[in-house]
């Protein structure tokens, strides 16, 4: 029975020449779709926004309201990224770590930004401090300006971002179990030496994966920012903003030249994430743990 | 340092960890915590250290009151079952941990560290080691790295939970003697839970058995082996055979050994491998029953035999020098006469009175 049954997986593994013909043409037709949605819109972007030649391409980028979203982006990026590298590790902690009434809740909450549309996220944000929202009124009373300014679009773009640094540390800190922080507080040390001795170092590499997945989406981020914006040029308009304004005046040579700037941060990130994957085996080290336990 | 455990509880939810239990471990001892799984020994010893917070009673350290007092504070070692050793750092670096985390006014200079990590990697015999990383060690060199680390403050109580459960069984059994000769230098009052009664029976200078989150007997080893209070004790300290009875009125007047109460009718009875009698030949006072060998187990310095006996539906386990299985010149089939040594009695808490045969009571 046992013998019979070696016998054919053998012959499966081994693959008549109709089968192997066959594999070679799903590869191809895999590789083709691959290329067809994949490959070839990114050297589309590239190809279309050097259409008109280098000079052009420079001049494009070099024109004050997309400078200025370039700013605006790296700014929301910069102050958007550390908040959520911050409330990731605070939530991980606390859910890793720790039992409490209402983990389970906060665990929802955290998925809320990747269940909700980021249009809704804007629009939120657009009724609790805009002009005749909640806040509203008090605001503009005191002179301060959230919506269709700049503190908008980093409450928005924060609001998209904030599950990256946290989904990606909650399962890595589980899988690491808390032993060794237990370890380092039996050997005497305080809570914020076990952070920084203990924990800190252990999630290091999840934490810097985290971190990029949350700026490559911040600055991508387009639906909510654009709710709370309110496009005005060189003031409240992010790199994909501009985009889209450059492309619906037709001038499609600036809105992809923008675009490729865009693309090149994307690509930029995708090596990171590759190179963080190698050099410190971040997903390969759960696999290991999982099959350990 | 002394532990005095008094009357602790604790509960997780609705599950009961621990009830009422109390326990002294004088200075210097080194005492077993022995049970099954979920009979409360790792939380009774993560109460201790302070891991856990009981929900009444109280724990003593060197005679003051300290069940309100942090673990960083207490002043103990403690060995985890999967060594819970620093992995970003050298194994020099997990064995200096504990003092280069005190506070300033207390913290040693650099080179008495150096020196103490020195010290401790000779005592641990892992003195190439130090500029490796525990993921380049085997298990058991582990497990001596985080017994070194938990030593290098100089607790006046160790702890260890299961150290050496995740271990194969040779180095298992190298760890525990060492581990045993390491006190006997060191003198620091230790607990030890396990689940292994080898292990315990071995190592310890006193063995505490705890079942379903109550110590059920507390003793040398030599004196829980030999009396067992219970007749959980009794089966969980190494083989043994069970026999459903009703308590005959010869039998009891014979002087068998153990607490029998007369008045009961059922009863349990417990008798060790060792300590079945076997012969060809039919005793002279007539009591023994007829046994079939239904399997031998061969390798090892004692004989092992799986006996069937008519009327009882589990196998009884017999063993025997090699010498007298060779004078007996057994196989598998052969019919022999077997009969208890000593027999231990408890009441049977289920009263399946199994009337087996008469002449040896069993």
């Amino acid at each position: 029975m046992s013998g019979h049954r070696a016998i054919s997986t053998s012959a499966m593994l081994r693959p008549s020449t109709a089968q192997k013909a066959g594999r070679v043409a799903l590869i191809l037709l895999a590789l083709l779709l691959l290329s067809g949605f994949l490959v070839l819109p990114v050297i589309a972007v590239f190809t279309q926004a050097l259409s008109q030649g280098w000079k052009m391409y420079r001049d494009s980028i070099h024109q004050e309201d997309v400078l200025s979203a370039l700013r605006l982006t790296g700014l929301v990026a910069c102050i958007a990224v550390p908040l959520n590298m911050a409330f990731g590790i605070a939530a991980s902690w606390a859910i890793t770590r720790f039992e409490f009434l209402g983990k389970s809740l906060l665990i929802t909450l955290i998925d809320i930004p990747l269940a909700v549309s980021p249009v809704v996220a804007g629009l939120m944000y657009v009724e609790v401090f805009g002009l005749h929202g909640w806040l509203g009124p008090w605001l503009s009373e005191h002179n301060l300006h959230v919506i269709f300014a700049v503190p908008g679009i980093v409450l928005a773009t924060v609001f998209v971002t904030f599950p990256f640094v946290a989904r990606e540390l909650i399962p890595f800190m589980q899988a690491q179990g808390s032993d060794e922080e237990v370890a380092a507080v039996v050997l005497g040390a305080n809570g914020w030496s076990v952070f920084w001795r203990i924990t800190l170092p252990n999630i290091k590499w999840a934490l810097l994966y985290g971190t990029i997945l949350a700026a490559s989406r911040s600055i991508g981020e387009f639906g909510a920012v654009s709710v709370v914006s309110g496009h005005i040029r060189g003031q409240t308009t992010t790199l994909p903003l501009e985009v889209e304004m450059l492309y619906n005046e037709y001038n499609f040579t600036a809105a992809f030249a923008a675009a490729s700037l865009l693309t090149l941060a994307a690509i930029v990130t995708l090596i990171l994430k590759k190179l963080i994957e190698m050099t410190s085996g971040v997903h390969r080290h759960m696999d290991e743990k999982e099959v350990e336990s | 340092m002394s532990i005095q455990v008094e009357q602790i509880s604790k509960t997780y939810g609705s599950f009961t960890a621990l009830v009422d239990v109390s326990l002294t471990i004088a200075s210097g001892e080194l005492v077993a915590l022995l049970g099954p799984s979920g009979s409360g020994k790792t939380t009774l010893l993560r109460l201790i250290a302070g891991l856990e917070a009981p929900n009444s009673g109280s724990i003593l350290l060197h005679g003051e009151e300290a069940t309100e007092r942090s673990a960083s504070k207490r002043g103990i070692g403690f060995v985890f079952q999967h060594y819970a050793l620093f992995r970003h750092m050298t194994i020099s670096e997990n064995i200096a941990f504990g003092l280069r985390v005190q506070s300033r006014r207390l913290r040693p200079s650099r080179k008495e560290i150096r020196d103490r990590v020195r010290e401790l990697l000779h005592l641990v015999q892992l003195d190439s080691y130090a500029g490796m990383y525990p993921e380049q060690l085997s298990g058991g060199q582990r497990q001596r790295v985080a017994l070194a680390r938990a030593l290098a403050v100089r607790p006046s109580v160790l702890l260890l939970d299961e150290p050496f459960s995740a271990l194969d069984a040779k180095v298992r059994k190298d760890l525990r003697d060492w581990l045993r000769r390491i006190h006997d230098e060191l003198h620091v009052t230790t607990v030890l839970v396990t689940h292994d009664q080898e292990e315990a029976l071995e190592v310890a200078d006193r063995v505490a058995i705890l079942n379903q989150g109550k110590l059920e007997q507390i003793g040398t080893p030599q004196s829980i082996y030999d009396n067992p209070a219970s007749p959980f004790v009794y089966n969980f300290l190494g083989n043994v055979n069970l026999f459903h009875g009703r308590l005959l009125a010869d039998l009891s007047s014979q002087g068998h050994s153990g607490a029998t109460n007369e008045s009961a009718q059922s009863a349990i009875g417990f008798v060790r491998p060792h300590e079945l009698e076997l012969s060809r030949d039919l005793p002279p006072d007539n009591k023994a029953v007829v046994a079939t060998v239904a399997r031998i187990h061969a390798a090892g310095p004692q004989i092992r035999l799986e006996l069937n006996i008519a009327g009882n539906t589990r196998p009884v386990t017999a063993e025997l020098s090699r010498k007298q299985f060779e004078e007996l010149a057994l196989v598998t089939g052969d019919e022999l006469f077997v009969w208890p040594q000593s027999m231990r009695l408890f009441d049977d808490p289920k009263s399946e009175a199994l009337l087996l045969d008469q002449g040896a009571g069993i």
